[in-house]
This record gives structure tokens, C-alpha cells and sequence, in this order.
């Protein structure tokens, strides 16, 4: 028998045990759904976020608040030094009075609280906006100039923030793999049992095939097939279920920004056919995982 | 041709199914095993298709040594031996097409091949009009006769059958072991195990009996009544009425 009628033969049998046995099939395949969609989940989320994160760092800003005394000659003469570095895309100086009316458009119901004070009650400040790519140890060099300068009140550096926001990527990713990964092992231990289940229920059919001389790869083949079909169709209805939640949540986007930072794109090519691989083979192993030891 | 050197088989606690078993069974014979239950039949049988491995002593079929064959070479040993049981051992949710043609699956025949297979060998049995049936809607007789189907459905060298009429009445037990004189007659080595005396001396031949998995005696019985046999089903002009029935291969 070739190999390609072998295979054949496999998924053949192995279409009809899943067909017959379609209840405890159907609890094997639940399992590998649940783990994937969690799994899954988690890697469409730390996706989108590591994309938010990057699209943020392309718009990293360094703003430097002035002392109240700063006078608009120094302003743009401090705004001129701070062009110089070959990191800083622009320099955009922000004087008092620019700050009290971008605060007023911002927050026009609180607009009241900074008109009449007498004094600006905002200060100055010089917002830099950097190019993108890696930065050298020199810009740390400059930014630490800057915190010690005199005129200086405060330096407001937005990468300590998307640090921290890599961090909680970066937890959410690990917990994900270890919830998937527990769960996907509760998925292979549940296949294991459901392809032990179908083996002890064709033992005497097994019996048979071995005493008219068929090989073991002939009798285990149609169990592991099984396995894989299970592991192929709980990835299957997983990412059907994952891709519903994407849409909508996605329908979303434009009004939330939890739903902009999690679900503008869904999983690329390359993470699904990943989450296949993955249900496919916990199909496999729970196969392999369940006839190594019987003798069947 | 079959030999037995010294065989001893003990299973785990010391227990001897067989003790120094020493003979040979030429290629072409037909040959009952006898004994009381719990003789060593079934051991013996099991032996020759590697089923069991002697504790002590080689066994060769067709000059292969058994005992010491690896795995993996076991298949094809079995592929070369038909076997038939008292209890049939038929799969109920499959038909009789299905249950015959296990080994032409095995070997890769196409479903016109396998057809073809289950056709031929369900007419030397007389059952080829049965093809789409279901082994519970057979009787005990024709149920029988599928398992021989089975067994002789690659053209075996040696057929073995363990009690195949324990279950069957007597007309119908003379039926099957007709169907075994035939089969040999063909030229296939036929091992039959019973305990029923009366139809070993009926039939006659040569007789190998086991006491307490000893060689009891191996003697040549003259029948008193052996069965007519037919000529084999291919050569007989017409056929018979059922194959006439039965629907053509595909």
C-alpha cells in the first residue's frame, strides 16, 4: 500500500469514528476551541497593543516645561538650541498664553478655571517631537543636560510610559501562553482519552486487522488521523469564534479607544496558520499520547 | 511445511500449556488437532501465526523460524496464514464485504480490486450473493463461512481453524468441514482444532492428539463417512446456483 493511500485510508476511517462518535468528539474538539480562542485572544490583544505602542513610539514626544520667568526671547532661543541634536524632528515652543488657549479648546468646561487669574497660570514649555529608530546613549546624555538646567522646572519624556505599557504587553502575552498552554494541555489530555475511548471500542476490529497481518503504522494510523482532524477542527471553529469577536469589537474602533488599542487589526496569516499548527498538534499528541503505552 | 522442535510453552507462574512438542506437518496436508479442553490447542495454533512465542524450542513455517522473527516482520507472516475461530469474529456494523476484505485493504487494493477479492472468495464459500449483508443477518452456519472467506481470501498457504463448528449444529458442522477438505484440496495446509471425536472419525486423516500439552499420539484415521467433495468451485462448469445469484464484481 503506498503511502498516499495509506493516508487516505486514515482520514477515511478516521472521518467515520468521528462521525459515529460525534458526542465525545465534539468534547475533544470544545477543549482544543476553548484553549485556542483563549490563547488566541490574548495574542490578538498583545498584537494590537505592540502596534499601538509602536505607532506611539513613532510619535514619542519630549516636552520640556519652563520656569513661570521665561521670557518669550528665551523661549525661542531655547527652542532653537534644542533643535540642533540629529534625533529631534522639531521643536515646537509653546508659550504661556499658547498653553492657557490649547488648554481652553481642550477642556472647554474647565475652560473657566484658568481665565482671569491675572498671571498665566500655565508655563511655557518647548515640545519636541523625535525621529524615529534607535536612540543613542548620547540622548540620554542631552536629556539628563536638560533636567539640570536652571530654567528647567520639569522634562516629560513619553517613552517611560510606553515602558511601562511594553511591560503589562509583555505580562498579558505571558499570561496568555501560560493559560493556553495549560489549557492546551488539558485539550491533549482529553483527545488522549477521547482516541483511547475509540480504540477500546474497535478492539476487536483491532484484533482482527493484526491477525491478518496488518502493521502497527496501518492499525494506529486512522487514531492519530482522528487527532489531527479533532485538533483541526477545534482551531477551526476557534478562530471562526475568534474573528466574530474581532468584528465586533472592531465595530467599535471608532468610538473606544479600549477598542482601538485591542482590535483595530486581526491575527496575520502567519499567527493563524500558527494557532492551526498548534490545535493540530495537541491533536497529534493526544493521539500519539494515548496508544504509546496500550498495546491495543 | 510446519515444524515443531521441542516446543515448551510455560506462561508466567511455571504453568506448562505445552511440554516438548516435536513434530512436523507437511505442506498440502490436512491434519485435526484433538485434545481435551485445555490440552494446548489453542497454544500450538497461536504458535505457528506468532500469536505466542515458545518458552523453549523453534518452531518453522515454511523453513522461517517464527519464535525469533522480528515485530515488524510479523504482518507478513500472518498475511500468509488464514485463521478461523469457533466464535467467527465478525464485525457486526460492517457488512460481509467489508469484514472479508480487511487484508485486500491492508495490501492497497483498489475498491474494484477488493471487490473482485471478496467476490471470488465469498464464492468458494458459497455466500458471493451475500455481499451487502450485515454479519447479524446471517445465520451461525453462513457466518462461519464468511470468517473462511476471510481466511482464505489471500490464498493462504495454511489455513488454521480453532473449533470452527463449536458452534454449530451437526449437518452444518459436516457443511463447514467440507468447506476445509475443499480448501485443502486446492492444496492449501489445513490445521483444524476440535474436540469432537465424532467428526474426526467420520471424516479421517491424519490425527494429532495433545494430552495435558503433551503429543498424546499422531496417527492416520481411515473415516467411516468422509465427506463428497466437489471439485473447486472455479472448475466446476456452470458454477453453483448461489454464485449464479450473486451480483457481479465492480
Amino acid at each position: 500500500m503506498s503511502l498516499l493511500q495509506a493516508l487516505r485510508y486514515f482520514f477515511r476511517e478516521a472521518l467515520v469514528n468521528l462521525f459515529r462518535g460525534w458526542k465525545v468528539s465534539l468534547l475533544a474538539v470544545l477543549t482544543i476551541t476553548v484553549s485556542l480562542c483563549l490563547g488566541g485572544t490574548f495574542l490578538l490583544a498583545s498584537r494590537n497593543l505592540s502596534q499601538a505602542v509602536e505607532r506611539w513610539r513613532a510619535e514619542t514626544r519630549v516636552v520640556i516645561y519652563l520656569r513661570p520667568d521665561t521670557s518669550g526671547d528665551d523661549l525661542q532661543r531655547l527652542a532653537r538650541e534644542a533643535a540642533e541634536p540629529p534625533w529631534v524632528a522639531a521643536v515646537t515652543p509653546v508659550s504661556p498664553a499658547d498653553a492657557r488657549r490649547r488648554f481652553q479648546q481642550s477642556f472647554p468646561s474647565l475652560g473657566g478655571l484658568v481665565e482671569g487669574l491675572g498671571e498665566e497660570p500655565l508655563p511655557a514649555s518647548l515640545e519636541i517631537r523625535l525621529r524615529g529608530g534607535a536612540r543613542p546613549a548620547a540622548f540620554e546624555a542631552w536629556l539628563a543636560g536638560w533636567r539640570k538646567r536652571p530654567g528647567v522646572s520639569l522634562v516629560d519624556d513619553d517613552r517611560e510610559w510606553l515602558r511601562q505599557l511594553e511591560t503589562l504587553i509583555a505580562v498579558l502575552r505571558g499570561v496568555g501562553f501560560a493559560l493556553g498552554a495549560v489549557l492546551l494541555g488539558a485539550a491533549i489530555f482529553t483527545i488522549a482519552s477521547v482516541i483511547r475511548l475509540t480504540a477500546y471500542l474497535h478492539q476487536e476490529e483491532i484484533s482482527i486487522l493484526r491477525l491478518v497481518g496488518a502493521t502497527e503504522f496501518f492499525i494506529r494510523g486512522p487514531f492519530y488521523a482522528e487527532g489531527l482532524l479533532q485538533g483541526l477542527l477545534g482551531s477551526g471553529v476557534a478562530l471562526v469564534g475568534l474573528y466574530a469577536a474581532f468584528r465586533a469589537v472592531h465595530a467599535r474602533v471608532a468610538s473606544s479607544l479600549f477598542a482601538s488599542m485591542l482590535a483595530s487589526d486581526f491575527l496575520s496569516l502567519r499567527q493563524l496558520a500558527f494557532l492551526v499548527l498548534l490545535g493540530s498538534l495537541a491533536g497529534l499528541l493526544g493521539a500519539i499520547a494515548s496508544l504509546r503505552r496500550e498495546s491495543l | 511445511m510446519i515444524q515443531f522442535f521441542h516446543v515448551t510453552k510455560r506462561y508466567p507462574g511455571g504453568q506448562a500449556a505445552l511440554e516438548d512438542l516435536t513434530f512436523e506437518i507437511p505442506r498440502g496436508q490436512f491434519l485435526f488437532l484433538t485434545g481435551a479442553s485445555g490440552a494446548g490447542k489453542t497454544t500450538l495454533l497461536k504458535m505457528i501465526f506468532r500469536e505466542e512465542v515458545p518458552s523453549e524450542g523453534q518452531i518453522l513455517v515454511n523453513g522461517r523460524n517464527v519464535s525469533s522473527i522480528p515485530a515488524r516482520k510479523i504482518p507478513y507472516l500472518r498475511r500468509t496464514i488464514g485463521v478461523v475461530f469457533q466464535d467467527f469474529r465478525l464485525i457486526p456494523r460492517k457488512t460481509v464485504f467489508e469484514n472479508v476484505t480487511y487484508l485486500p485493504r491492508i495490501l492497497g487494493l483498489d475498491q474494484r480490486g477488493q471487490r473482485k477479492a471478496a467476490f471470488h472468495a465469498l464464492r468458494r464459500v458459497g455466500l458471493a450473493h451475500r455481499l451487502s449483508a450485515f454479519p447479524p443477518q446471517l445465520s451461525g452456519g453462513e457466518q462461519q463461512r464468511v470468517a473462511i472467506a476471510r481466511a482464505l481470501i489471500n490464498e493462504p498457504e495454511i489455513l488454521i481453524a480453532d473449533e470452527p463448528t463449536g458452534n454449530l449444529d451437526p449437518d452444518l458442522s459436516r457443511e463447514i468441514l467440507r468447506l476445509f477438505l475443499e480448501v485443502n484440496l486446492r492444496g492449501t495446509t489445513v490445521i483444524l482444532a476440535t474436540h469432537d471425536r465424532d467428526t474426526i472419525e467420520r471424516a479421517g486423516g491424519r490425527v494429532v492428539t495433545l494430552d495435558h500439552g503433551r503429543l498424546h499420539s499422531d496417527l492416520e484415521l481411515v473415516g467411516s463417512e468422509p465427506p463428497r467433495l466437489e471439485p473447486p468451485r472455479e472448475e466446476a462448469e456452470g458454477g453453483d446456483g448461489e454464485a449464479g445469484d450473486a451480483e457481479a464484481p465492480a
